[in-house]
């Protein structure tokens, strides 16, 4: 509980410096760092044993079972570049609590490799810019500066957030039923 | 008060209930075999009793009454007496200091 | 005594108690004399004032006891129960589960508004109390005192001269560890009436070290003076009513009443004699004469010969007092049936619901660790093991369908609620409604009906407003003047079956189309059956302005009802016939937990299809099916859905594909698939937020034996989808006839 309720204070402003919340999983995909806020990461499992939904975007890669949870995955490459990532040997799946709407999900995102844990301090981190990232700089909340190279860090509810996603999701579902029917 | 300084008395303090029963009850009956003569509980500090705690009370008076002396209940406090009141007990017991203490 | 846990149950002990009261209360509108009913209500008032009483809630308890005073003149025949008095009587229950809400959402004060209905509710009881009815002073004539009117002591020999009860409990020794304080109902006992003698009984108790400090061991002998009830006393006792032993007896018993108490009290006869006489319940000579006859003792009894054995107590009382025989039978019966009451009330366990899915999910992992083995059996041909397995695995299934089970409930709680609903609206309409229910004891599962409650009532209600006509219109139409709306419910092939019938105008078909037509529903020129006219009034969009009233016209639709029904995976239909009446028929599946299903392949992917809907499987003919989308079967028309196209899987598919045939409602539609992979038993899982909007394809998700997830279709969504293209391409090809015959 109180894991989720720092994560909500974190996310809501990005000064917070709340004990803890300085810490940041990073992590590479399509060959870039990345950072998300430790609290809001459940963990981290070996890529494998996804299946696959018909009908969902790219950026959806399929469902696991985690023990006993279906928990669907996330392909950050096919969400920021539109282009599915190729799970290799370091794949990861990383497993984040969302909490929405007094709903909590879980939700799995492939990542190329996870690297480490570091301490990146509020003064460490700049404000996302407007472009050149690479990504849309909504879902940037700063950029963190470790070793003179720059780690994107995530504002994982917009990148995830399932309102964002819904969105993207519902037209291709209803396209792939439409389809059928008129074709038939 | 004299009689705390001229006999054995082993104040029992807070609330006097079932959480902690089964120590008081070990704490009594290790005071009574101790107490040589006239021993008495100094209840001046107890702010709860119930069934529990009272079941410990008889039990002490019972076991001093075996022992061949009479157990005092020493300055007992409202929620005591209260009890004791309602249970028509306060004749069984030798109560002490209760009308002084309790205004 | 955990306060907040205890208070939740009363609260909801004293809904259930309201909710019987209510049905009472209408069951008396029919039959005004119906002794049970009346009993109930009395019942409610008088429980939940006791318990009310329990929990310092000195509000509610003022108020029921003005009610209970009343209903107690009721039952004894004083008062006649007439449709004020019933209405009056249902106001009260308003009042008091508002009462009731408000403890619940913890508010210390009692708003304004509540207290003047409160006052005004009081003040019209009053009225009642202050004037009773006609034939009152026939039963005026001290025959037969209540047990709420103390008499005047009696000077009879055997009476036992005083005028107070005389309470006896023991308690279970646990009754400490269970969190409750036997002392604070001695306490709620003085709040009741005067405690003229507490006697505190610690015989039970061993000394020294054997004494388990957290074990219970005093009883209390008591007297209480004051106008109460046996009822009163016994609530005082209500939440320990199985872990004690409580006697009461009433002011002025008789002796032998004493002597049965003693004899039933585990101490000593004579220390219990010296107890009663300490109490001051019995007088030294009252004991000393009750202690002689029980010992059989020569001169206090002279008609008992010499040589008789001892006789039982309880039958020196009746020997000694032969006419009141009859009373002492039908006190015992009494007794012996609330005691009948009570030990069924104690048959049933109250399960916190959380406890029990938790359960159930356990149960769902089991079954999916149960396939898993025997998948793993199956592989390795070891016989015995697949045998051992195979054993495993009926159990599982038998535990699986006795968890479910007991989550059923029967529907008839949530029917009886329309019955207020029907009462309170055919009044406000003016219209003379008859409510008939059956299939009451149909079961379904808790988490089903909770969600059933809203769309039933918009049903109900449209069923009053738009389908049930207005008196008049019903004479002139020749039908019997009171209309009759039914609810009823049976189970059928896996599903429950919920029919909402009334036997007014029916539909107007012709409006409803130009209705449709209007908000562009229905292209022109579409032709439609009347069945799929009259099923119009669940599309979205369509909206009944028109007939807006303040009933059943709350900015909800038809079409929410069918989002609700679609949410359970459910269906509904309705039947129509002109001037003779709607039905509306809801099908549900019994559980939305666990399923049987099938199990097939689709490209790289396994997907499971409800096995109540799987109707048969066959060879799949590419030479029938490779141009066009329906198979002959049988003689019948079979359109299918090739999933492969649906799912838009890549690739080719393997040479011999299967047609799976489901059926849903009366429809029925083939699927295409790959393989056939057997039955399997399923776990529903949700699907989550993000995947939520798959829904429409698939009902939810589950785990294969492997750990694999497959996606559930859903059925009806699919011949859904199979009808509308088939209606499109009749459409088509309709058109293009026309243009070939231009």
């Amino acid at each position: 509980m109180t894991v989720k309720d720092s994560h909500q204070l974190q996310s809501a402003s990005a000064d917070t410096d709340d004990e803890g919340t300085n810490q940041y999983l990073t992590f590479s995909v399509a060959e870039q760092m990345f950072g998300i806020g430790i609290l809001a990461i459940k963990e981290i499992i070996q890529y494998g044993a996804v299946s696959s939904v018909p009908m969902m975007p790219d950026f959806i890669r399929g469902v696991i079972n985690l023990r006993g949870a279906v928990v669907p995955v996330v392909d950050l490459s096919a969400r920021f570049h539109r282009r599915q990532a190729e799970a290799g040997r370091r794949s990861c799946i990383v497993i984040v609590e969302m909490c929405e709407e007094g709903s909590i999900q879980d939700v799995g995102i492939l990542v190329d490799s996870v690297s480490a844990v570091l301490e990146i301090t509020p003064d460490e981190i700049e404000p996302p810019p407007a472009f050149g990232a690479g990504i849309k700089s909504d879902f940037i909340r700063g950029m963190g500066k470790v070793d003179g190279r720059f780690v994107i860090l995530l504002d994982i509810s917009r990148v995830l957030g399932t309102e964002g996603l819904i969105e993207l999701v519902a037209p291709v579902v209803a396209a792939a039923s439409n389809k059928t029917v008129s074709s038939g | 008060m004299s009689e705390t300084e001229s006999h054995p008395a082993l104040a029992l303090e807070g609330e006097l209930n079932i959480y902690g029963a089964a120590e008081n009850k070990l704490r009594i009956l290790e005071f009574l075999s101790r107490a040589k003569e006239a021993p008495a509980l100094d209840l001046s500090g107890v702010t709860e009793v119930d069934t529990a705690g009272l079941q410990l009370l008889i039990l002490a008076q019972r076991e001093a009454e075996s022992m061949g002396t009479s157990l005092r209940l020493l300055d007992p406090s409202a929620s005591v007496l209260d009890v004791l009141q309602l249970c028509n007990l306060t004749t069984r017991f030798d109560v002490s200091g209760a009308l002084e203490c309790n205004p | 005594m955990n306060l907040d846990n205890a208070q939740q149950t009363f609260i909801e002990e004293s809904r259930e108690l309201l909710a019987a009261m209510e049905d009472a209360l209408l069951t008396l509108e029919t039959t005004p004399s119906d002794a049970d009913a009346i009993n109930a209500v009395f019942r409610a008032m008088h429980t939940i004032k006791g318990a009310a009483g329990l929990f310092g809630l000195d509000h509610i308890v003022g108020f029921t006891h003005v009610a209970e005073s009343l209903m107690d003149r009721v039952r004894d025949g004083e008062i006649a129960v007439d449709d004020t008095l019933i209405a009056l009587l249902l106001g009260c229950r308003d009042h008091i589960s508002s009462m009731m809400d408000a403890v619940d959402a913890g508010e210390e004060s009692t708003s304004e508004d509540m207290l003047t209905t409160g006052m005004g509710l009081v003040a019209s009881l009053e009225v009642y109390l202050g004037h009773p009815s006609e034939d009152g002073d026939a039963t005026e004539s001290p025959s037969a005192p209540s047990g709420s009117h103390t008499p005047a002591p009696t000077t009879d020999a055997t009476g036992v001269e005083n005028v107070t009860w005389h309470v006896s409990v023991r308690f279970d020794q646990e009754l400490l560890r269970n969190g409750f304080d036997p002392l604070s109902f001695v306490r709620y006992l003085g709040t009741l009436g005067d405690l003229v003698h507490v006697e505190v009984i610690a015989d039970a108790m061993p000394s020294g070290e054997e004494m388990d400090a957290e074990a219970c061991y005093l009883g209390f002998e008591m007297r209480l003076a004051g106008d109460l009830t046996k009822g009163d006393i016994e609530d005082a006792f209500e939440f320990v009513q199985s872990d004690c032993t409580l006697r009461i007896l009433p002011p002025n018993s008789q002796l032998g009443a004493y002597l049965d108490l003693i004899q039933d009290l585990p101490e000593d006869t004579v220390r219990l004699g010296e107890i009663l006489v300490a109490c001051g319940t019995l007088t030294e000579r009252e004991l000393e004469e009750g202690l002689r006859i029980q010992a059989g003792g020569a001169g206090a009894s002279e008609e008992m010969s010499d040589d008789q054995p001892i006789q039982p107590l309880g039958e020196i009382l009746v020997e000694r007092e032969v006419v009141q025989q009859e009373l002492v039978d039908a006190a015992l019966d009494k007794q012996r049936r609330t005691r009948d009451a009570k030990t069924r009330e104690a048959r049933v366990i109250r399960v916190d619901a959380a406890k029990l899915d938790e359960l159930i999910n356990l149960v769902g992992e089991l079954v999916i660790a149960g396939s898993a083995a025997e998948t793993l059996a199956r592989r390795s041909r070891n016989r015995t093991l697949v045998e051992a397995n195979t054993t495993i695995g009926g159990l599982v299934e038998s535990i699986r369908d006795s968890a479910l089970r007991l989550r059923m409930v029967e529907i008839g709680e949530t029917f009886n609620r329309f019955r207020r609903v029907v009462r309170d609206v055919s009044q406000e309409l003016g219209k003379d409604i008859d409510l008939v229910i059956t299939g009451a004891e149909t079961e379904l599962d808790k988490s089903v009906v909770e969600k059933i409650g809203d769309p039933l009532m918009h049903l109900v209600r449209n069923a009053m407003d738009h389908g049930l006509e207005s008196t008049e219109r019903r004479i002139k139409a020749g039908k019997p003047a009171k209309g009759t709306l039914r609810l009823n419910a049976y189970h059928e092939s896996g599903s429950i079956v919920i029919e909402i019938a009334d036997d007014g105008g029916g539909l107007d078909r012709a409006r409803i189309l130009a209705k449709a037509q209007e908000r562009g529903l229905v292209q022109p020129g579409q032709s439609l059956n009347d069945h799929e006219i009259d099923n119009l009034i669940f599309e979205p969009g369509f909206s009944t302005a028109e007939q807006v009233t303040n009933l059943s016209g709350r900015g909800v639709g038809m079409d929410v009802v069918r989002r609700n029904i679609d949410a359970l995976r459910g269906i509904i239909s309705l039947d129509s016939n002109p001037g003779q009446g709607t039905r509306v028929t809801i099908r549900l599946p019994l559980t939305l937990a666990i399923i049987d299903g099938f199990l097939v392949g689709v490209g790289e992917g396994a997907y499971i299809i409800p096995l109540d809907c799987v109707v048969e499987c066959m060879k799949c003919d590419p030479a029938e099916t490779r141009c066009q989308d329906y198979i002959n079967l049988r003689g019948q028309v079979l359109p299918f859905l090739r999933l492969r196209d649906l799912f838009g899987i890549e690739g080719s598919p393997p040479r011999r594909q299967n047609i799976v045939v489901i059926q849903y409602a009366g429809q029925r539609v083939g699927l295409v698939v790959d393989h056939l992979l057997g039955e399997f038993q399923t776990v529903i899982k949700p699907l989550g937020r993000l995947l939520d909007h798959l829904r429409g394809l698939f009902g939810g998700s589950t785990i294969l034996g492997g750990g694999e997830v497959a996606m559930i279709l859903d059925v009806q969504e699919l011949i859904r989808i199979a009808v509308q293209r088939d209606a499109g391409a009749h459409a088509e090809t309709a058109a293009s006839n026309q243009t070939d015959l231009v």
